[in-house]
């Protein structure tokens, strides 16, 4: 096609790279790239896809990763988002130092195909959701199935 | 299965193990866990004193076992649950509902040591040879034997009454015959050893013929060499003080599951997986298991005791963020 010399195209440039945002990011000078490349897609998926307000970085120099904070919409409370790669390991510890900023907490895993999972994290004991009426009283029903079945 | 489904079951079987109760067996185990229940009730407000004597625990190779009944009272009063393994002499071919003798969790038989509320039991009554159990068993049953012939001989001479009275007046002959019968039957009667009725004593069988205890389990010492056991005792005792009944949860992959209330009651809250502070957990696992606390309707916990001999908790649960 071309001759050999420059005739190849360029590779597109990588837009992440070029991205405010992430640039925004990478001047916090967190060491771990991986890090900062799942904290991007999270940025993204909460700007772009839900919509979120007010998102922005900020770094945790314990920990050494980058952390979002947001609101869901307007007047809602602010979470913390903590993204990490998803064959990371995390310990006990640093979920505390993320607690311990004050806000609700929301950990994020980034898979390597960018898929996101997002758990809620909380202090203390939260009682779950109790279970939705009405309720019906089974009563012999379970012992006349298992005579049946015999 | 619906939550509302587990709940009514729950009720329902709670009326069932009530009906398991057999006409004049008052030892099935499950109706003494409901009146211990009950007992532990009323105890709600002095949970912190164990007055009660030592329950004694027998140790089978490590694991702790209680065997009586009194004992499995006291365990269940003091707000902790066990395991029961037995089978039911009447029901044995089923997992429902199992008998003793009740294994203890290592957290549980740790919490009795440290109350000084464990003795140990020895393994066999080596004091109790065989052969004081046949001579007591022998003297028992004499006395019984003894017991049922005076008995039998009242009700002959009442059956030999009821035949006089109820025979027609003029039947003198007869009468007059049933009459010597009855003054022979004093000098005459004799009571076979084959028409003794034998009771056979199922809520003694053996296992309080032990000794009482004689030694008081050490208690337990932080051993430091396992963190994760250790970080496991001390989450048992923290929430076991804050009045949550705790059980292995096994079938739930994390280590305990936590109860705000008597486990025949409620179902259980939270899913309880100690780690200690530093120790690296991979990310995936703690995806898993905050999901399949989800699934189960369950908040997950992540405990670690802190430096300051507080435990902190961490609360997992779904975001709701597809």
């Amino acid at each position: 096609m071309s001759g050999a010399s420059g005739g190849e195209k360029r590779p597109p440039p990588n837009w992440i790279l070029q991205h405010p945002a992430y640039q925004q990011m990478k001047d916090l000078q967190i060491e771990d790239s991986a890090q900062v490349h799942a904290a991007f897609l999270v940025y993204m998926d909460l700007t772009e896809v839900r919509r979120w307000k007010e998102v922005s970085c900020v770094k945790s120099s314990e920990l050494q990763v980058v952390l979002l904070e947001a609101r869901e919409k307007e007047g809602a409370p602010t979470l913390t988002i903590l993204p990490l790669p998803a064959h990371q390991s995390v310990t006990h510890k640093s979920i505390r130092h993320v607690l311990d900023r004050g806000f609700p907490v929301l950990l994020c895993a980034v898979a390597a195909d960018s898929t996101l999972v997002y758990q809620r994290m909380t202090d203390g004991l939260v009682t779950p959701d109790p279970p939705v009426g009405p309720f019906q009283d089974m009563g012999r029903r379970q012992h006349r199935k298992r005579r049946q079945q015999r | 299965m619906k939550r509302s489904e587990l709940c009514s079951r729950r009720k329902s079987s709670v009326g069932i193990a009530s009906s398991l109760v057999l006409p004049g067996r008052r030892t099935c185990p499950q109706v003494v866990l409901m009146e211990a229940l009950s007992c532990g009730e009323r105890r709600l407000g002095s949970d912190e004193e164990y007055a009660a004597p030592a329950v004694g625990v027998s140790l089978c190779d490590s694991a702790p076992l209680v065997w009586r009944m009194q004992d499995l009272r006291a365990v269940r009063a003091q707000g902790l649950v066990g395991a029961l393994l037995g089978s039911l002499p009447r029901t044995p071919r089923q997992n429902g509902r199992l008998g003793r003798p009740l294994l203890l969790l290592p957290e549980e038989e740790g919490l009795l040591r440290e109350r000084r509320a464990a003795a140990a039991l020895p393994d066999r009554c080596q004091d109790w040879g065989g052969a004081e159990l046949r001579q007591k068993h022998e003297e028992e049953e004499k006395k019984s034997f003894e017991e049922q012939s005076v008995l039998a001989l009242e009700d002959r001479k009442l059956a030999l009454l009821r035949a006089m009275t109820g025979a027609e007046s003029g039947a003198t002959s007869a009468d007059e015959a049933l009459r010597r019968r009855l003054q022979a039957l004093d000098q005459n009667f004799t009571f076979p050893q084959s028409a003794m009725a034998v009771q056979l004593s199922t809520a003694r069988a053996g296992l309080s013929y032990c000794p009482e205890a004689r030694a008081f389990l050490q208690a337990y010492g932080p051993t430091g060499a396992e963190p994760r056991c250790d970080a496991r005792y001390q989450v048992f005792r923290d929430l076991r003080g804050r009045g949550f009944y705790l059980t292995s949860a096994g079938k739930f992959g994390g280590d305990f599951l936590v109860y705000p209330g008597d486990p025949l009651r409620f179902h259980a809250h939270f899913i309880a997986v100690c780690v200690s502070l530093d120790e690296s957990v991979c990310l995936l696992d703690v995806l898993a298991v905050a999901r399949l606390g989800s699934n189960v309707k369950k908040t997950v916990l992540l405990c670690s005791p802190g430096p300051d001999a507080r435990v902190c908790y961490t609360s997992l649960q779904w975001s709701g963020m597809i």
